[in-house]
């Protein structure tokens, strides 16, 4: 037998599951196309614009920032893509699309590749690029100004609502009716066109087994009992506000949200009340976000304090065994 | 509803390739490489020298050391050289290197009636024969059927929950007279506790196998379990089947259970009742790439190659070789290492089937290597930390209480080396 065989050497286990992060993020990504085409039919043209100017700007920064910092860029792994397709998503379509670029860029060049990349990033990129152009918006409607004759806008634009059902519900105007509220609205962000289409990709995401219920639910059921309580109406404050785009599509980001479906709960419930807070007691309309990335900073935290025990371990067992009465001396023989 | 632990992982388990094999002899083999250590504990001294004859049965290493088993020669012949040589696991190990008779005499062992042995000469037996735990660990069975503490279950592990291995069932299913003397002789070791066969659920013929040649047993049951990885090892098969965690760090012994493997009670039995050394063991050859894939008794210290050589060889495009199991067991860079006594596959995979080193990136916390660990261990935070080389955190995290079960590589989506980060971690 042929002795010089060249063999393949490596760790074990020498199986694997293959799963790839890249098919997640396709899946997250197929998952959002039904909310997509529902903006589209709504927004016309407009949407897929914005879209292209942030996957593209998203690209370009991951791009950029990977070679300054000297490493080899990761398009592959369509973490850009879909970074720049949220971010896109939660803007309204009637945004500037320099706006949008500019938050795409601090999302992939900030919020993630300046901190090491995907997997070490604190907080959610999509929704940091997403505030940061809210906190910097004095400044940025001076830019607007100044870059107004910049402005792409096609057919389409001039049907939009400005008013969101959140806004209506804050004034209290009267409310669209229910039923075409779930299937589809103009109004607000992108994504909120659809509460429907953003449910049905958070049921093809669990089906895929990339999120599990345990953020959604826990947030979704902290707001609706939350607005009930103080006696509003908790189901418009579901659909609307981006609090479906959070709950499916933000708050479960694997590397923002904790690792153990204890402290994801403890987390959703956490951005839950915020939320409530924020829309009912401050009633700006931008609560999910800002909730979501507030609890970005606390999940070191809430990992560390839901450490489960280890196989067999028992409580007590932690106490040391080994416990002599204070006051104690010990002698050194030399 | 059968039994089981909780996490761990279903994985394919491409038995089908060879469960229904019937072991085979393998032609002899014209030199055995024997290495001196093929269990956990103090080395042996050989007891040979270059130049000498031995016969079949005969020492050649042992050790005065407790925790040691001796080593015996599978098969007469000349011993040509004794030196290092590269073993399964990567390392060199000192070896005897036999140059076999082509002429073998037969040899014959009569049974003797065990009852009339007190328990002393019983487990003087088992050391005698050089008896190891067979399922890989290599523990010397003869201390660990001699435990501090009462011990009232004695679990027979016949899960075999490593993909592609089916020595075990064929073992199960050939050797069920034999296993079950074993496993008596064993549980009278242990003042009678009681005896229970686990055996996973997709070996059902075993299963009912075993169940009626024990029918008439009083302290002695099978137990099926679910099929799920790691089944079979030493905790989870003990919760599984009696319900009682070992804490970390903790023997099994300390909660009243032994567990030994199927093929060591057969072992025990061959060893007590005959005067049987342990020379031989069952191993599947199997895999993508195996010609003639089954299950073969092959004498310890049987090279690969003539275990491959003799078995038609390998298919033109092969890719990987592993010894033991797929999840736990080693990639051999050539065919030189010998079958040990723990060693009970041989996997030969072509490429579309073999899983290379490749890149990896950072983790994405998906959390699936924590949702699996059946020692409820965080992965994740092992292997981070240890990349950024705070071991120190690594172990807070429980990298000393991982049996590298491989579960959190297999299921990782940025294909981290978790494995080799845990290793780095217990050792610093
Ligand atoms: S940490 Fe250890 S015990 Fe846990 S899954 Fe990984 S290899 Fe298995
Ligand atoms: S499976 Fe891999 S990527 Fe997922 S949490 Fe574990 S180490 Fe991180």
């Amino acid at each position: 037998m042929e002795r010089n065989l060249s063999l393949l050497v490596s760790t074990s286990p020498h199986l694997h599951a293959g799963d790839q992060v890249a098919t997640a993020m396709k899946d997250v990504i197929i998952a959002l196309m039904p909310v997509t085409l529902v903006a589209c039919y709504f927004f016309k043209f407009n949407v897929p614009f914005l879209i292209m100017v942030c996957i593209l700007t998203a690209m370009f920064t991951e791009v950029l920032f990977r070679r300054l910092m000297q490493k080899e860029p990761q398009l592959s792994d369509c973490s850009a893509i879909l970074t720049g397709l949220l971010v896109a998503l939660s803007f309204s379509a009637a945004t500037p699309w320099w706006l949008a670029a500019a938050a795409t860029f601090i999302a992939v060049g900030f919020a993630k590749e300046f901190l090491g990349g995907l997997g070490w990033n604190r907080f959610n990129p999509a929704l940091f690029g997403r505030v940061s152009v809210i906190v910097f918006a004095p400044w940025l409607t001076y830019l607007n100004n100044e870059f107004f004759y910049w402005r792409v806008s096609f057919p389409g634009i001039d049907t939009i609502t400005q008013a969101t059902p959140l806004t209506m519900l804050q004034m209290g105007l009267p409310l669209p009716n229910m039923g075409t509220f779930f299937i589809a609205t103009q109004g607000g962000g992108i994504a909120e066109s659809s509460a429907f289409a953003l449910l049905l990709g958070g049921a093809y995401l669990l089906y895929r087994k990339h999120i599990t219920w345990h953020i959604p639910v826990s947030m979704m059921a902290t707001v609706f009992i939350g607005t009930a309580l103080l006696g509003q109406h908790p189901v418009y404050h579901l659909l609307s506000g981006g609090l479906l785009l959070g709950a499916f599509y933000m708050a479960t980001d694997w590397v923002t949200s904790p690792i153990t479906k204890k402290g994801q709960i403890i987390f959703g419930v956490c951005i839950g009340i915020i939320v409530v807070i924020f829309r009912v007691l401050l009633a700006p309309t931008e609560g999910v976000a800002f909730a979501i990335l507030i609890m970005n900073a606390f999940v070191p935290l809430i990992d560390r304090l839901t450490k489960r025990l280890k196989f067999g371990e028992q409580k007590e067992q932690v106490i040391s065994q080994h416990t002599v009465p204070a006051g104690t001396k010990m002698t050194v023989k030399n | 509803m059968v039994k089981t632990f909780e996490r761990g992982i279903s994985i394919p388990d491409y038995k089908e390739l060879t469960e229904n094999m019937p072991i085979q002899d393998l032609p002899q083999p014209s030199e055995l490489i024997i290495p001196l250590r093929q269990h956990i504990g103090a080395p042996n001294r050989r007891l040979v020298s270059v130049g000498e004859r031995v016969k079949a049965g005969q020492i050649i290493g042992d050790s005065d050391a407790s925790v040691s088993a001796p080593v015996h020669a599978g098969l007469s012949g000349i011993v040509r050289e004794i030196g290092s040589r590269l073993t399964q696991t990567g390392q060199l190990e000192d070896c005897v290197v036999i140059e076999v008779d082509p002429e073998q005499e037969e040899l014959t062992c009569t049974a003797d009636d065990a009852t009339k042995l007190n328990k002393d000469e019983i487990v003087q037996r088992i050391r005698a024969a050089g008896i190891v735990g067979m399922g890989g660990a290599g523990f010397p069975t003869h201390i660990k059927i001699k435990p501090q503490t009462k011990v009232e279950y004695l679990i027979l592990n016949g899960c075999e929950c490593e993909p592609y291995l089916t020595c075990d069932h064929r073992l199960m299913l050939e050797y069920a007279d034999e296993m079950i003397a074993g496993a008596r002789i064993l549980s009278h070791l242990l003042d009678d506790a009681k005896v229970i066969f686990g055996i996973e659920v997709n070996k059902q013929d075993a299963i009912d196998l075993v169940r009626a040649k024990l029918e008439k047993e009083e302290r002695m049951e099978v137990v099926p379990l679910d099929v799920k990885y790691p089944q079979g090892a030493e905790k989870q098969l003990i919760y599984a089947a009696v319900g009682r965690s070992v804490p970390p760090g903790k023997l099994p012994a300390e909660v009243g259970v032994v567990v030994q493997n199927v093929a060591t009670a057969k072992a025990v039995a061959d060893a007590v009742i005959y005067r049987k050394p342990l020379t031989e063991r069952i191993v599947t050859l199997t895999g993508s790439a195996a010609v003639q894939p089954g299950n073969y008794r092959v004498v310890i210290g049987t090279t690969l190659a003539h275990l491959l050589e003799s078995t038609g060889g390998l298919k033109q495009d092969v890719a990987k070789i592993i010894m033991g199991g797929p999840m736990t067991g080693w990639a051999q860079k050539n065919l030189e290492a010998p079958i040990i006594k723990g060693c009970g596959g041989v996997i030969a995979l072509t490429r579309d089937q073999a899983v290379a080193a490749q890149e990896y990136y950072a983790c994405v916390r998906c959390g699936k290597c924590v949702d699996h660990c059946p020692m409820a261990l965080y992965p994740s935070y092992i292997g981070m930390y240890a990349e950024l080389g705070r071991y120190d955190l690594a172990q807070e995290w429980g990298a000393k209480d991982c049996f590298e079960c491989g579960i959190c590589a297999y299921v990782c989506p940025s294909h981290r080396p978790l494995i080799e980060f845990i290793r780095q971690s217990k050792r610093a």
